[in-house]
């Protein structure tokens, strides 16, 4: 595995799967993804029907979490790619699939996450995404 | 015996005569059978004005699925179900009242009748535009989206998929529309019985710029307009009114109609406005029309309670405040240093005299009463130890009872209480009309209010306390008649507590007071007098068990006369009465789940509020007349009803 392709497939994992605060409105614990999700759905809205009232401030909102915790993730996938660049790459593999494997059970083993934007107030991977 | 009989038939006829207005105590409307029980001194009849079911877009947005019919049902003591349901319809869980109400009315959000019913009902044209599916797969993204772009809108407009005009969306409203009308006809009791009175009913959903205007539009009977007004098509408060006084009030084969506003505190002011929408200050025309189809204004409810502001002389409106002067801030943390001015219904009274003085005309002359805003279709679910939420306004999605199940500065909201005759549409309109009226935040005390010249100080230990109080003067919504050069006017108040019963709670009361207000070339004034029981009565509350401890009263009376009267001024004065410190709702969730705030580390996340030094552990649940006013002889108050 390539240090490019370790810092992609890290980049991607913690997207999916970091719980990240929501600032200043709600109280929320998701992943980067979900406030793009939810950025596209309102962008989508707005383009559609128009953006009154307080319409752009949430897509603000959404985009604003989705590019500041999608940043940081590149950032710390970066730099986890560079600490990893010294190991063979087979040892980066193993290391990265590792990571990756670790994030992806505990964001389905656990109810990490809590969301005003779900079906339920907490929930796992699949929970906060469906 | 016969002698007896004749004798008792005239003293009922002494009585019923000396009842104001007892003549046509309350006009008949209604093709129905008569009640067999009718009380000339009238009942207390305890209910909601302000309920919805899953046709608000909202209360469907948060997973429920009662309809009108089930919140009839549940205001009448069936158990209901709630959400979250699964794939088959089964409820998560059922909810039932203690203790059924006598009335109730169904006020769904109109505005979106045909919305809310195309992105539910799947075959429908607009069952699969954007709007819908967004709405259907992120519920409170889309509530936000919806509330953001047409309730908060200054110029609301509807969707795309509504068609040209709206006319799909404004012709699936209709089905709603109807289905409320049905059940509230088939809740209604029209036998000999009267065991429960429904009526017809909507929500006006404004809230220009975020800042709340709502108002909850009853009918008096089946007589209703053919399609409710909307705030996307009727967007001014003015609008409203003159569309329920051109369909309603002022139309041929008219339908009879009040409008209630509610959460004034949460209007940053803009709900009793004395100035026109131009700009220009209000008209005696246009504060006769207000006080015309608003007889009644909502004082407490779920989101927050709105009788007077905080921080005030009075220690006791530091109560159910919300700290935001619009609902957005709830979610922004913008708490001002000073919340906008008229948004409580005690400074909206004595802005009412002022501007009485300048016109000649109250705008601002209403009772209180006070309702839910359930958006569970549960009217009357009010007791602070069964408190779920009612999935209204939070931030937080509701597919289920969340652990810690409201926002902390939301509360089980409280019950209006009608002064009637009997337990029919005419009856208890006409008391809304009237304004003998009174809210609680949720207790089922009793209160009786009279204003006049000449009570006597032992009026209380009168066995016919409320034959007279009826006779000499008026009761609660009223105004003091002339006074005849008499030195200052009395008031009589009687409060029984709420006796509780079938698991119900039962507090006792603290203390009864009477809040005045009046206007003079200053401006507007305020004071509020102890008139009985005792507020150092020592009374307090185990935090850890909810017992109560200490000593209250059953029953509190007074016979209180104005030491401060002047009769150049016009005034208002209710009467408030409070009970003994009792557990507030968030107290039962805490202890329920035994969290420890000592061990911080143990307490999980979505319990913290729990160890939150800032949300109240006790509340002093109480009732608020409406008001009785004075005006002086020379500018005598005009007649505003119909």
């Amino acid at each position: 595995m390539s240090v490019r392709q370790a810092r992609w497939l890290l980049f991607l994992a913690l997207a999916l799967t970091v719980p990240t605060p929501m600032l200043l409105v709600f109280d929320a614990l998701v992943p980067p993804i979900r406030y793009v999700i939810l950025a596209a759905a309102s962008l989508a809205v707005a383009l559609a029907e128009g953006a009154a009232g307080p319409v752009p401030g949430i897509i603000l909102l959404m985009a604003g979490h989705a590019v500041l915790y999608l940043l940081l993730a590149w950032l710390v996938a970066w730099l986890a790619a560079r600490l990893l660049r010294g190991l063979t790459p087979a040892r980066r593999r193993t290391a990265v699939l590792g990571a990756v494997g670790a994030l992806l059970f505990f964001s389905l083993a656990f109810a990490l996450y809590h969301t005003p934007f779900g079906r339920a107030p907490t929930g796992n991977l699949l929970g906060v995404l469906t | 015996m016969r002698t007896y009989r004749a004798g008792a038939l005239l003293a009922a006829l002494f009585i019923a005569c000396a009842l104001p207005g007892s003549a046509n105590a309350f006009e008949r409307t209604e093709t129905r059978v008569p009640c067999a029980h009718s009380e000339p001194l009238r009942r207390p009849f305890f209910g909601d004005t302000h309920v919805h079911t899953a046709f608000s877009f909202d209360a469907w947005g948060q997973g429920t699925l009662a309809r009108p019919r089930d919140a009839y049902r549940f205001a009448q003591g069936e158990a209901i179900g709630i959400q979250p349901y699964d794939a088959a319809g089964k409820p998560g869980g059922h909810i039932q009242l203690r203790r059924p109400l006598d009335y109730a009315v169904v006020t769904d959000h109109s505005d979106l009748f045909g919305e809310t019913q195309i992105c539910q009902t799947p075959g429908l044209p607009g069952y699969s535009s954007l709007v819908c599916r967004v709405v259907r797969r992120f519920p409170k993204l889309g509530y936000m989206l919806v509330n953001g772009a047409i309730y908060s809108s200054e110029h609301p407009k509807r969707y795309s998929f509504c068609g040209p005009g709206g006319v799909r969306c404004l012709d699936a409203g209709r089905g709603p529309w109807q289905e409320i009308q049905d059940a509230a006809e088939a809740a209604y009791d029209r036998s000999a019985a009267c065991s429960f009175t429904s009526f017809v009913g909507y929500e006006w959903t404004a809230m220009p710029g975020g800042r709340n205007i709502h108002r909850n539009v009853i009918f008096r009977n089946e007589v209703v307009q053919d399609y409710p007004t909307t705030y996307i098509e009727t967007p001014t408060q003015e609008g409203l009114w003159h569309a329920l006084e051109s369909q309603c009030l002022d139309a041929p084969g008219r339908c009879d109609v009040i409008a209630i506003p509610h959460n004034s505190n949460v209007s940053a002011g803009r709900m009793f406005t004395t100035t026109r929408p131009d700009g220009g200050p209000i008209t005696a025309a246009d504060a006769r029309t207000r006080a015309r189809l608003e007889t009644l204004v909502e004082v407490t409810q779920h989101k927050g309670d709105s009788e007077c502001r905080p921080g005030a002389q009075d220690e006791l409106c530091d109560y159910e405040t919300l700290p935001y002067p619009i609902m957005m801030d709830m979610a922004t943390g913008n708490r001002p240093a000073k919340l906008p001015p008229l948004i409580y219904a005690r400074e909206v009274l004595t802005e009412g005299l002022v501007q009485q003085r300048r016109l000649g005309v109250n705008p601002f002359k209403f009772g209180l009463i006070g309702a839910t805003d359930t958006h569970l279709a549960a009217p009357g679910k009010v007791d602070e130890d069964q408190h779920q939420g009612h999935a209204a306004g939070t931030v937080d999605a509701r597919f289920g009872v969340p652990p810690f199940p409201d926002r902390p500065d939301f509360n089980p909201g409280g019950l209006g209480v009608l002064w009637a005759e009997e337990n029919s549409r005419d009856a208890l309109f006409a008391a809304m009309r009237r304004r003998e009226a009174y809210g609680t935040s949720g207790p089922r005390m009793t209160l009786r209010f009279f204003g006049g010249w000449d009570y006597p100080a032992g009026l209380c230990s009168d066995p016919d306390f409320v034959a007279k109080g009826y006779a000499g003067g008026v009761p609660m919504g009223g105004d003091l008649p002339h006074s005849g050069q008499r030195a200052a006017p009395r008031f009589a108040t009687f409060a029984l507590r709420d006796p509780g019963g079938n698991g119900s709670p039962s507090t006792p009361l603290q203390r009864v007071q009477i809040v005045k207000g009046w206007a003079d070339a200053r401006g507007g004034h305020e004071r509020v007098f102890e008139v009985a029981g005792n507020p150092e009565n020592g009374a307090s509350v185990d935090l850890a068990s909810c017992q109560l401890r200490g000593k209250g009263f059953d029953r509190l009376c007074s016979v209180w006369g104005d030491p401060d009267f002047d009769p150049e001024a016009p005034a208002f004065y209710y009467a408030r009465v409070v009970e003994d410190p009792s557990c507030r709702w968030n107290t039962y969730v805490c202890n329920r789940a035994a969290v420890d705030c000592s061990d911080p580390g143990s307490v999980p996340h979505a319990m913290r509020a729990c160890c939150d030094p800032a949300v109240p552990k006790t509340i002093q649940e109480r009732a608020w007349s409406s008001p009785i006013w004075y005006t002086p002889p020379h500018s005598q108050p005009e007649e505003t009803t119909p």
